[in-house]
């Protein structure tokens, strides 16, 4: 423990430099910058802004993304109670209250309890990961691939089937991801798969393109199918964004109960940010003695699914650096992007590059705190960032999305690839298919294959060793009582109901 | 990476057999769920809210303008493809200055061009401006 503080002061000399802090406080910056533009969350905003540390070097472009991240996910917030357009799921409660707070003319107060909520959320969050992470990696190392393969399984599962409304949506998109994941040559044999012929397809499909394709491109086509272009209305900050007294009083609890709904719900694979805020919100209107407010604007009912949310996108880093498991889209970005600089995250990833981790982790905290101070007194400049024409913003976003696409390997067959998952990502949107299970399934579908291959090269083909030991069997004990138990409970309130 | 000396444990066609069970099952049972009457939803709609109908041109323009960015980019150049694509969806979008968005749309592709080539040296295709931009 005391040699990980050692690192994690080592990880703060390595950000306080004057080059790593500029591109800390350039990310914090385009972070808010399009986590502001409504409809564009923090995975876009990060696949979006990929490109940009093409050039630069790892540590830098990592530094910057932490920033870019929680600056996404801060400048989210501030659309949700401005514009009641969520940019993602995770800020749909936001909207609820945050955006009746602010019709009543408390913007003020709904934005800065929203963003001091998710500083503490952040900072508690972030601490938590920092000691987590290299506990959870050390046990990791003891993990055989068939362990792995039954943490993937699990992951799937959860991701599958409890985001979005429909089970089997979900796992039509997850099985959407892991055929994209099979195109391409085969990486141990190198058995071309699923190309039919093509050159191009090779190397497989890039993630990013298929990330940036399918939220940009799919939700450009999907809203243009839509045409009802709703002129949203924006509303007004009157005053500073402030908080007084009593709304502090009201919103400390919240928040340390939100961040304590989210964080846990984001180590383990919960299925994203949708459901630590509709947990804490459903707590806080429980505990709340303004039970009359909710639904009219009850500032606990911001403080504390932001807290939560927030908390939430930090624990989900724990899984993805300590395993190299991503569980949500966003963590998912942030995975690719350690890999376009060839570093896997895993358990290996503390000792190998234990200066990027650290630099990261550290660069968690000063992002953070940066953000704190930059956007309550910038809050005016966000705000006029959403008076752009929403025509100039989704011609925007699409040309940016389509650059993104191509600069990645200056090859217009990624565009090609780019259009083709935009159509699918428009069918997904149309016919209620959660979106995040595909991006999923296309990352970890290689994984598994992988884990599973060198598990029965272990055995010497005895698939056997799939089962073979405590940890697969604990996770596939749990596998069944997640998958099982919703189904049980379902079936038994549906029989109740038709006596 | 390591290499396997022995690849007839696994073939390189298990895992997508598995795939392909699993994509196969999922089919059927979204198949019965929707002649169950299940139908999907748009993202963000109720179950019974009235159904708004499909707009097939703004979406087919969306679709073209995407398209000619990509059949552009290599034979016009980066500026051209984006400044089409830009405009396009703008129109999509219901924007009728059709002049005004021109220049705001060439005006983008500029600014994108020149801070990614001569910002962070990454090479777009220049087309037409071969030789006169840089």
């Amino acid at each position: 423990m005391g040699n990980n503080f050692a690192m994690l002061m080592d990880g703060f000399q390595t950000v306080f430099t004057p080059t790593n802090l500029m591109f800390g406080l350039l990310g914090t910056f385009l972070g808010t910058l399009v986590g502001v533009l409504p409809g564009i969350g923090p995975a876009l905003a990060i696949g979006l802004l990929l490109p940009i540390t093409l050039t630069v070097n790892p540590t830098s472009a990592l530094i910057m993304f932490a920033a870019i991240f929680y600056g996404a996910m801060y400048g989210g917030s501030t659309t949700s109670i401005l514009l009641n357009t969520p940019g993602e799921s995770g800020s749909v409660i936001t909207a609820l209250e945050g955006n009746k707070m602010a019709k009543a003319g408390r913007a003020g107060a709904a934005l800065a309890t929203a963003a001091i909520g998710s500083f503490v959320a952040g900072l508690i969050a972030t601490i938590l990961l920092a000691f987590g992470a290299p506990v959870l990696a050390e046990f990791a190392l003891t993990i055989q691939p068939a362990g792995y393969l039954s943490l993937i399984i699990l992951a799937f599962a959860t991701v599958g089937t409890l985001l979005g409304t429909s089970r089997i949506r979900g796992l039509v998109a997850l099985s959407t991801g892991l055929v994209i994941g099979l195109i391409g040559a085969d990486l141990q044999s190198g058995a071309l798969r699923l190309t039919f012929g093509n050159l191009n397809a090779i190397d497989g499909i890039e993630t990013v393109t298929v990330i940036v394709a399918i939220f940009a491109l799919g939700e450009t086509l999907y809203l243009a199918s839509r045409h009802t272009i709703v002129k949203a209305s924006i509303l007004q900050v009157n005053g500073k964004a402030w908080m007084t007294r009593e709304d502090f009083r009201r919103s400390w609890k919240p928040w340390l109960r939100g961040t304590a709904i989210g964080f846990p719900l984001g180590v383990i694979p919960a299925g994203g940010s949708e459901v630590p805020t509709f947990l804490s919100y459903g707590v806080e209107k429980a505990l709340s003695k303004h039970k009359d407010e909710f639904g009219k604007g009850a500032i606990e009912g911001v403080a504390g699914p932001e807290a939560a949310n927030n908390a939430n996108a930090a624990g989900v880093l724990v899984p993805m650096l300590a395993l190299g498991l991503p569980t949500s889209a966003t963590a998912a970005v942030v995975l690719v992007a350690f890999q376009s600089f060839n570093i896997q995250p895993g358990p290996m990833l503390f000792q190998t590059n234990p200066e990027i981790v650290w630099g990261l982790i550290a660069s968690l905290f000063v992002g953070n705190f940066l953000l704190l101070v930059l956007n309550l007194p910038l809050i005016r400049f966000w705000v006029m960032l959403l008076k752009i024409p929403s025509h100039y913003l989704y011609a925007g976003i699409t040309t940016f999305a389509l650059l993104g696409a191509y600069a990645l390997n200056n090859s217009t067959f990624d565009l090609q690839v780019a259009l083709a998952v935009g159509v699918i990502g428009f069918l997904f949107r149309r016919f209620g298919v959660p979106i995040t299970p595909l991006i999923i399934g296309a990352i970890l579908g290689p994984l598994s294959e992988l884990y599973f291959k060198r598990s029965l090269q272990i055995s010497q083909g005895d698939w056997g060793i799939l089962i073979d030991g405590t940890f697969p069997k604990v996770i596939y004990g749990i596998l069944i009582l997640v998958i099982i138990g919703p189904l049980v409970w379902n079936f038994k309130k549906t029989f109740a109901l038709k006596k | 990476m390591d290499i396997p000396q022995d690849n007839s444990i696994v073939s390189p066609q298990t895992f997508p057999y598995m795939v392909a069970t699993f994509v196969s099952l999922v089919g059927f049972g979204l198949i019965v769920s929707v002649l169950r009457g299940k139908h999907g939803v748009p993202e963000g709609d109720e179950p019974g809210d009235p159904y708004t109908p499909l707009n097939w041109k703004t979406m087919a323009i969306v679709a073209t303008a995407i398209g000619l960015h990509v059949v552009l980019l290599e034979i016009a150049g980066y500026v051209i493809a984006a400044t089409v694509c830009f405009w396009g969806v703008a129109y999509a979008f219901g924007s009728r200055k059709i002049w005004k968005d021109l220049a705001i749309s060439a005006i983008f592709a500029f600014i994108v061009y020149f801070s990614f080539s001569q910002g962070l040296n990454i090479n777009l295709p220049s087309g037409f401006f071969e030789g006169i931009l840089k």
